[in-house]
């Protein structure tokens, strides 16, 4: 929702969620798929570095798109390594 | 809710079905009190000799495969109806409740009825999916419910069961599927249009046969032409504040946002930040809270040039996201957007849970 207001007011917005279909059905507009609920930017069962490799990863996505031309709601994949 | 809940929900739940002999238990394997719920639930289930079965799932993309398996475990005991939630008003468990009744209604054919409060998001999965097995039952927004939420499921529980033809949903209280269906009336459609019109005209109330279903879409935002040239700003619904929460945000339905600074900071330590939000286990959050406000990112990309320098403004936006009505995130989203106008921001970053 909130999203979808700063959209409205002209600020291209990337929503970084772990609940992206939610984000998808309200039609938020660049939406970048994060780890989980609790742990959005990262995740805790990863090593620290790998874990800090992850979030830059997941940031640096949400800033790919933001540079993105889009017409409808589109979901951005960071590279995950699997989690357990 | 609580772990030790758990129990109290399958009293209750022995309460409406007095007979009530396996049951299926959903739990997150994300939160890291998903085991406890589990084994509360266990334990209960032993004290009132029934049979318990857990389901733990992790995110949004093993929903797929968990309601295979809730398939898998459900067909051999060819149940009448099926029964998942109340969901009250958590959003998270509403979406798994309203995937597993449609999984279970597309692939087996049974009837499924769930529940949980109108604004909750798995009603909007209920609506697209039009299934005319699948019935969501309007309950209250929390578990304070419980006791009426289930004695109204029950009952509708057991009509279906029966065999019962269920009516349109104004008159049997399910909330709407969006399922049209032809009906022999009084009177012709060419009477009815024009009463309808006849009222409008006049300014009297009438109602239509043909509601329309509004969805506020909204066109995305031009892209910025280069993000490292851009100012930025992070907003958060992730719940973290810093630490004793001085503005005394509540663990849910909170109604106002707040900025906090991290001009001078390269990252968020821990114990200097807690998170406040009661729709997620907050734990790891509070250990790094660079899960919900990811500033040790954006200070690497800003070194590297991929943020301009000094081109992130220098404090974040937050209120915790959970069970804040539609309405209420609608006029932050607004007063926010209003704040980020001001301040001269290009784009926005902006971490849900």
């Amino acid at each position: 929702m909130i999203s979808k207001e700063l959209d409205r007011a002209g600020f291209p917005v990337a929503l970084i969620s772990a609940m992206y279909p939610v984000a998808e059905q309200i039609g938020a507009s660049r939406i970048v798929k994060a780890v989980a609920i609790p742990h959005p930017c990262g995740d805790p069962s990863l090593p620290a570095e790998m874990d800090r490799a992850l979030r830059r990863e997941i940031v640096t996505s949400a800033l790919k798109a933001l540079e993105t031309e889009v017409e409808t709601t589109t979901l951005f994949a960071p590279k995950m390594a699997v989690s357990s | 809710m609580a772990p030790e809940l758990a129990g109290k929900r399958l009293e209750l739940l022995r309460e409406v079905l007095p007979r009530v002999a396996r049951v299926a238990f959903l739990a997150s394997g994300r939160d890291p009190d998903g085991r406890l719920f589990v084994e509360e639930a266990q334990a209960a289930a032993e004290r009132f000799g029934m049979q318990i079965q857990p389901l733990v799932i992790g995110g949004p993309e093993e929903i797929e495969g968990a309601s295979q398996e809730v398939v898998r475990l459900i067909s051999p005991h060819r149940p009448d109806v099926v029964v998942a939630g109340p969901a009250f008003n958590a959003g998270r468990y509403g979406l798994a409740a309203v995937e597993i009744c449609r999984t279970i209604a597309e692939r087996l054919g049974l009837p499924c009825v769930t529940g949980m409060e109108p604004e909750n998001p798995g009603v909007g999965f209920y609506r697209e999916y039009h299934n005319e097995k699948v019935f969501l039952l309007p309950t209250g927004e929390s578990a304070a419910g419980m006791g009426r939420a289930l004695s109204a499921m029950a009952v509708f529980v057991c009509r279906l069961a029966a065999g019962a033809m269920i009516g349109p949903a104004d008159r049997e209280g399910y909330l709407p599927r969006g399922i049209r269906r032809l009906e022999r009336g009084e009177r012709s459609g060419v009477e009815r249009a024009i009463d309808m019109l006849l009222a409008k005209v006049e300014s009297r109330s009438f109602v239509t046969e043909v509601a329309m279903e509004i969805w506020d879409k909204v066109a995305p935002a031009p892209p910025l032409k280069d993000a490292a040239g851009a100012k930025l700003a992070l907003v958060s619904t992730s719940g973290v504040v810093p630490w004793g929460n001085p503005d005394r945000f509540k663990t849910y339905r909170n109604t106002h946002w707040q900025k906090y600074s991290f001009a001078e900071l390269k990252s968020l330590e821990p114990g200097k930040w807690e998170a406040v939000h009661g729709g997620y286990n907050v734990a790891e959050m509070n250990q790094n809270p660079h899960y919900g406000v990811p500033l040790d990112a954006l200070r690497a990309l800003e070194a590297e040039g991929k943020i301009g320098r000094g081109k992130l403004y220098p404090a974040y936006y937050m209120i915790p996201g959970n069970q804040g009505s539609p309405a209420v995130m609608r006029r932050v989203g607004q007063e926010i957007a209003a704040d980020l106008r001001k301040e001269g921001v290009d784009g926005v970053l902006l971490v849900a849970t």
